[in-house]
């Protein structure tokens, strides 16, 4: 550094010194001293011009000039040049890694860009999405994979939950797709073949569906065989009485189970259920507890408030059922000194139909497995009451079809809530 | 540097007019291909509806088809404003003819696919056409396939996919024919089976058009590609002018 501001110097003082000499031979001092010095001063932008003609060459190519100053900045700027170059390098490599690990993902993954153009894809997508590299890049997806469900579900921008659809050009074929977001509006699209996990899935259900409809027959047979023998009481031996009946009892008891079952592979079947009629959630509700007073008696009064008009989009008969089942549910946990209320509110996350009881409440190591099938927190004491450990699950698949949530809150000694948590599109406003 | 900085705001003006032109552009592009999407579920469901005697999803063919001229109506008025804002020409007018052509012939793919749902809607479950039904669902799979390729070429506006789908016309005209055969014979075995064979031979008819449309989109492509029409040529002469 002070190397070159001393080569600089003395290049200047020889530049003076030489003048002067020159000069005074000639007799002509100054005018001498100014061409020497305008000389100089010319020599310094010539190289300052080449400096500029240097850098704009995107090589580099050697450096011009090793002298003085100028050779300081020239080394300088080359030192930060190869250091950028290096930078740039290990970048790419790193990109390269990068890119060659994502393409070797198993599910096809696609790189949106804002206006949802294609910035990217792996090699799995040009199998499962059918996208060509690279005459595919900047093409919008959806022009290419064009489900309207895809369209929608990618404007909407809700990427909770994942989309179940086809793949384009192979109906049989169903894709599983996540999308998320990242950076500033750019989104990734993963996409997962799930024919076999469907498959699976329908053979499961199809099987309880088949098991369940071959079982009816039979049943039907016996409990029509027990009836008679009921009816003709006098013909059977006193001691086989108390038999008879708890046969006619777990007949019947199978039977409802086997028609749970049935209604439930139904629900599960039918899929998502097109908001249809407008339900009219009050006189529902109305109904259910006046329903409700009948079983559970005088003593366990049954309240009912309703706090919001706005009505509900669905299935009425479905709902109906779901509500009374949660409904029945409190009345079979709930002491006669009790009592249980029937809430209809309105919020702005949605709408909420709730059963609060008194009841004994459910310790809330169960609370999360409550809705699988014939899940029990008290086994022996709910079969004595005489359900089929299928209310619950039923309800739930209802609500999902319903695009509601059921949410429960318990505590033990104090009572229960079981919420049905309906989304905003759902709740419409009271028709006049 | 007044005038520099006057020139900067000009050229950054017009670049943003083209800019936005650019964009409305592919906007209805897009929105064509969205259409398509559209009228290729409605054409699925009113084949899936035939096959599987499947009554819901009929049903909601004949309910969806107001989507599709909606799709119509408004990709076509903003095709409108296009050629009276901007006076498009060359690629951008040729962009602008072929959309309109190809929302037109997806409008009527939307039609058929409506016209087949009514049909299966109206026979339900019956076992004398079975055989015809296996027939006409093979005739269905191919035109999906085709409206599905024709949609990818005009995506990609790739000449040589578009040649290569309108090939595939001549098999679907040569199943139809056959259908068309095997319905007379059976007809003049059983005349009571007529009213059915006829549905199945408008089914058939109205799939078989559905080919003839994707047909035309395909030589929308090659128009918009090569700037010249192909309408009315025979396909070797085409793929002499034009294929590889």
């Amino acid at each position: 550094m002070r190397n070159s501001w001393v080569e600089e110097f003395w290049q200047l003082v020889f530049v003076i010194l030489l003048g002067t000499v020159l000069g005074l031979l000639v007799g002509h001092l100054w005018p001498a001293l100014t061409a020497f010095l305008l000389a100089y001063t010319i020599g310094n932008l010539y190289k300052l011009q080449r400096l500029i003609h240097w850098l704009n060459d995107p090589a580099g190519g050697e450096i011009p000039v090793h002298f003085g100053t100028w050779g300081t900045i020239y080394a300088r700027i080359a030192r930060m040049r190869s250091g950028h170059h290096q930078r740039e390098r290990r970048l790419n490599q790193l990109l390269g890694e990068f890119q060659a690990s994502a393409a070797a993902l198993p599910d096809a993954t696609v790189a949106l860009g804002e206006d949802g153009e294609i910035r990217w894809f792996n090699k799995a997508a040009k199998d499962l999405l059918k996208l060509r590299s690279p005459e595919d890049l900047g093409q919008p997806l959806v022009n290419l994979f064009r489900a309207p469900e895809l369209t929608q579900y990618l404007a909407k921008g809700d990427f909770t939950g994942p989309l179940d659809i086809s793949a384009p050009g192979e109906t049989q074929r169903k894709l599983s797709i996540r999308v998320t977001k990242y950076g500033s509006g750019e989104r990734l699209l993963l996409a997962q073949d799930i024919t076999d996990r469907i498959m699976a899935e329908q053979v499961r259900r199809d099987f309880v569906g088949n098991v369940s409809h071959e079982l009816r027959t039979p049943l039907t047979v016996i409990s029509g065989f027990i009836e008679n023998m009921q009816l003709a009481r006098d013909e059977i031996p006193v001691n086989w009485e108390k038999p008879v009946e708890l046969v006619a009892q777990q007949t019947t008891r199978m039977r409802s189970i086997v028609d749970d079952l049935l209604l439930l592979t139904r629900l599960e079947s039918s899929g998502i259920g097109e908001p249809s009629a407008h339900i009219d959630m009050a006189a529902l509700i109305e109904t259910i507890a006046a329903e409700g007073r009948l079983l559970a008696g005088p003593e366990l009064p049954i309240k009912v408030e309703i706090r919001s008009q706005s009505c509900l989009a669905g299935d009425a008969g479905l709902l109906r059922s779901a509500f009374t089942n949660l409904l029945v549910n409190a009345i079979q946990y709930t002491p006669d000194e009790g009592h249980i209320t029937l809430v209809w509110d309105g919020s702005v996350r949605g709408c909420v139909f709730s059963v609060q009881d008194t009841g004994e409440g459910i310790p809330a190591e169960h609370l999360p497995r409550l809705t699988e099938r014939f899940y029990r927190a008290d086994a022996g004491r709910s079969r004595e009451r005489g359900g089929t450990g299928l209310g619950l699950a039923i309800v739930k698949q209802i609500l999902q079809q319903h695009e509601a949530r059921l949410e429960i809150e318990s505590k033990v000694g104090r009572g229960s809530r079981f919420s049905c948590i309906f989304p905003q599109e759902r709740c419409l406003a009271h028709e006049q | 540097m007044l005038i520099a900085g006057q020139n900067m705001d000009n050229s950054e003006i017009s670049q943003h007019y083209s800019q936005q032109f650019n964009a409305d552009l592919e906007e209805i592009r897009t929105n064509v291909l969205s259409m398509g999407g559209l009228v290729e579920q409605q054409l699925g469901k009113a084949i899936d509806s035939l096959r599987l005697s499947e009554g819901v999803k009929a049903e909601e063919v004949v309910a969806n088809d107001y989507k599709v001229n909606a799709f119509d109506v408004d990709i076509d008025e903003r095709c409108t404003k296009i050629l009276a804002l901007r006076q498009p020409t060359a690629s951008d007018l040729r962009l602008v003819l072929t959309v309109i052509k190809t929302t037109a012939d997806l409008e009527r793919i939307g039609d058929e696919a409506k016209r087949v749902a009514r049909m299966a809607l109206r026979n339900g479950t019956s076992d004398t056409g079975s055989n015809l039904y296996l027939r006409i669902e093979h005739l269905g799979e191919q035109v999906r396939e085709m409206l599905h390729r024709a949609l990818d070429s005009f995506a990609r506006m790739d000449v040589e996919e578009a040649i290569a789908v309108a090939h595939e016309d001549r098999k679907i005209d040569r199943e139809y024919e056959s259908i068309m055969r095997q319905s007379m014979t059976y007809m003049m075995e059983d005349p009571r089976s007529i009213p059915l064979l006829m549905d199945i031979i408008w089914s058939a008819r109205a799939l078989e058009r559905v080919g003839d449309r994707c047909c035309n989109i395909c030589e929308y492509v090659i128009y918009f590609v090569k700037g010249k029409d192909v309408r009315h040529t025979s396909l070797e002469q085409i793929q002499k002018e034009f294929g590889e």
